[in-house]
């Protein structure tokens, strides 16, 4: 036993004791905030949904069978709901149009009234002509038309895109 | 029977003399009226909440498949499930409309002002709260006002700037509504918002004593009635009867005008006719009036307002020190959402 251990001589400098004091702090602190960040980041991540994946393109019918000039009600498989009506003859993707019937204001269900040829939304109002342009009511004031989907003619058969809306 | 006293004395050293003290904080006389006891009310309110919604648990199934129908059963089939589940619906009615009576009375009061600003915004917090379990609650039931007030609901998230479009996907679980949503909104109302009240009613009580209550500007008249009683038992009694009143008003409603259930939801039709529970009357209509960006962005401009209102207060204060101009902001306030309210609820659309 020497007395050289004596926290007190000038072997020990202050400020080596004092960072060599402070290390197992940090470490702790470091230590605390790894663990728990990484737990707080898996919590996270695992309420978070999974992101969409890419594009997909869905057949809906053979051009051939799709009446002329008429709309057809088309369900795609996640369950929206999408209005699909031709208006050329032509056979190609520029005879189709496809309206969501999903209102862009705040995602309500639209209603086509044939008597005054006009979609209406029964949640805020929101009124679209058969083109689905805005009309009046809050989608009017903010110039949200009804989102259209994509549309694709290959070897005569009409398919839609399910990922972003033109 | 003293041996069974003395044994718990050993094991739990409190003393009647400490609980006298602990609860008997002086209340002012102004709280014998019962207009002043309203934040008592929504307390109550919520402790039959808790109690009703762990015993409609039991029975309740939160998927799309089976929540419409596991509420029908509670409703056509469990021994009593159509009075808890109407006790549930209209205590949930009532609270809401004493959480907002409770904030008008502080507001009109005066009673946010220093020191009690914290308290005022654990009080917002509150209204938040219950807002919320009142939304996601009637989302549950899967009938077509709970689907699209749902679908409304995580769209008006979606608008809110930065935030908006992950606050939509973390509340619905996808991009819309989907199979895992109706859990969410089950495990938010069941569990999130329960515990988030407790830990908030605690704050809240806390800061009320360690503060304690409020006196009236004005003051009473001096009558040689003492100016303070005491809480226990003279308050107490008072709350108790409050709680007397509400039981027996909650069972009459229950028995009288008990829960219905609307159709089922259908994700490919709104109804033609739709509009949510009363306290969102308001917001509805607002949405009706403006672009949802302008209605999301000045409905939270409100809110912030609100909960930052002691500190607009003291600046009002500042500049215009003879008028009471809070009281005046208040009184209009409150015409335009009765104005709001009253114009959704008699028009179809």
């Amino acid at each position: 036993m020497t007395t050289d251990s004596d926290p007190a001589s000038a072997d020990s400098p202050e400020p080596r004791r004092t960072f060599l004091a402070t290390l197992p702090a940090a470490a702790m602190a470091g230590g605390l905030l790894a663990s728990y960040g990484t737990f707080a980041a898996f919590c996270g991540r695992f309420l978070y949904p999974p992101v969409r994946g890419a594009e997909i393109w869905h057949l809906v019918r053979p051009v051939g069978s799709f009446p002329d000039r008429a709309a057809v009600d088309y369900r795609t498989p996640d369950g929206q709901r999408v209005t699909i009506r031709r208006d050329g003859s032509s056979g190609t993707v520029a005879d189709f149009v496809a309206l969501s019937s999903t209102c862009p204001h705040l995602g309500c269900q639209v209603h086509w009234e044939p008597q005054n040829t006009r979609f209406f939304c029964p949640c805020h109002n929101g009124v679209f002509d058969q083109s689905g342009a805005a009309v009046s009511g809050p989608p009017a004031d903010a110039g949200q038309d009804l989102p259209r989907f994509g549309l694709r003619v290959e070897s005569d058969l009409l398919f839609i895109s399910l990922g972003e809306t033109a | 029977m003293n041996r069974v006293v003395r044994w718990l004395r050993e094991r739990i050293p409190v003393s009647g003399e400490v609980l006298r003290e602990l609860t008997n904080e002086p209340v002012p006389r102004h709280l014998k009226r019962w207009w002043f006891c309203l934040g008592g009310t929504p307390a109550y309110l919520f402790v039959v909440q808790i109690f009703t919604g762990i015993l409609l648990a039991f029975y309740y199934e939160p998927s799309q498949s089976t929540a419409y129908e596991s509420v029908r059963y509670i409703t056509e089939r469990a021994s009593y499930g159509w009075y808890l589940r109407s006790v549930h619906k209209w205590a949930a009615t009532l609270m809401v409309a004493a959480v907002i009576l409770h904030q008008l009375r502080v507001y009109f009061t005066g009673a946010y002002r220093q020191p009690r600003e914290i308290n005022w915004m654990v009080g917002m917090c509150l209204l938040v709260c219950t807002l919320t379990a009142g939304f996601t609650g009637y989302s549950l039931v899967y009938e077509q006002l709970s689907y699209w007030g749902a679908t409304v609901g995580a769209n008006i998230a979606d608008q809110v700037p930065i935030a908006g479009g992950f606050s939509k996907r973390l509340l619905l679980g996808g991009d819309s509504y989907n199979e895992h949503t109706l859990s969410r909104f089950f495990v938010l109302h069941a569990a999130v918002l329960p515990a988030t009240m407790v830990f908030l009613i605690g704050i809240h009580i806390t800061l009320i004593r360690l503060q304690g209550v409020t006196e009236l500007e004005s003051g009473e008249p001096d009558d040689g009635v003492p100016t303070y009683f005491n809480f226990f038992p003279d308050h107490f009694a008072t709350e108790l009867a409050i709680g007397l009143v509400l039981m027996v008003l909650l069972s009459a409603l229950a028995t009288a005008l008990p829960a219905t259930m609307g159709p089922a939801a259908d994700p490919l039709t709104t109804p033609e006719v739709i509009k949510p529970e009363w306290w969102f009357y308001v917001t509805f209509r607002w949405l009706k009036l403006f672009s949802a960006s302008f209605a999301v962005l000045s409905m939270g401009l409100i809110v912030f307002l609100m909960f930052t209102w002691p500190f607009v207060d003291r600046w009002l204060r500042r500049i215009c020190p003879r008028t009471e101009l809070s009281v005046w902001i208040g009184i209009v306030a409150v015409l335009v959402l009765i104005g709001l309210t009253v114009w959704e609820a008699i028009v179809e659309h």
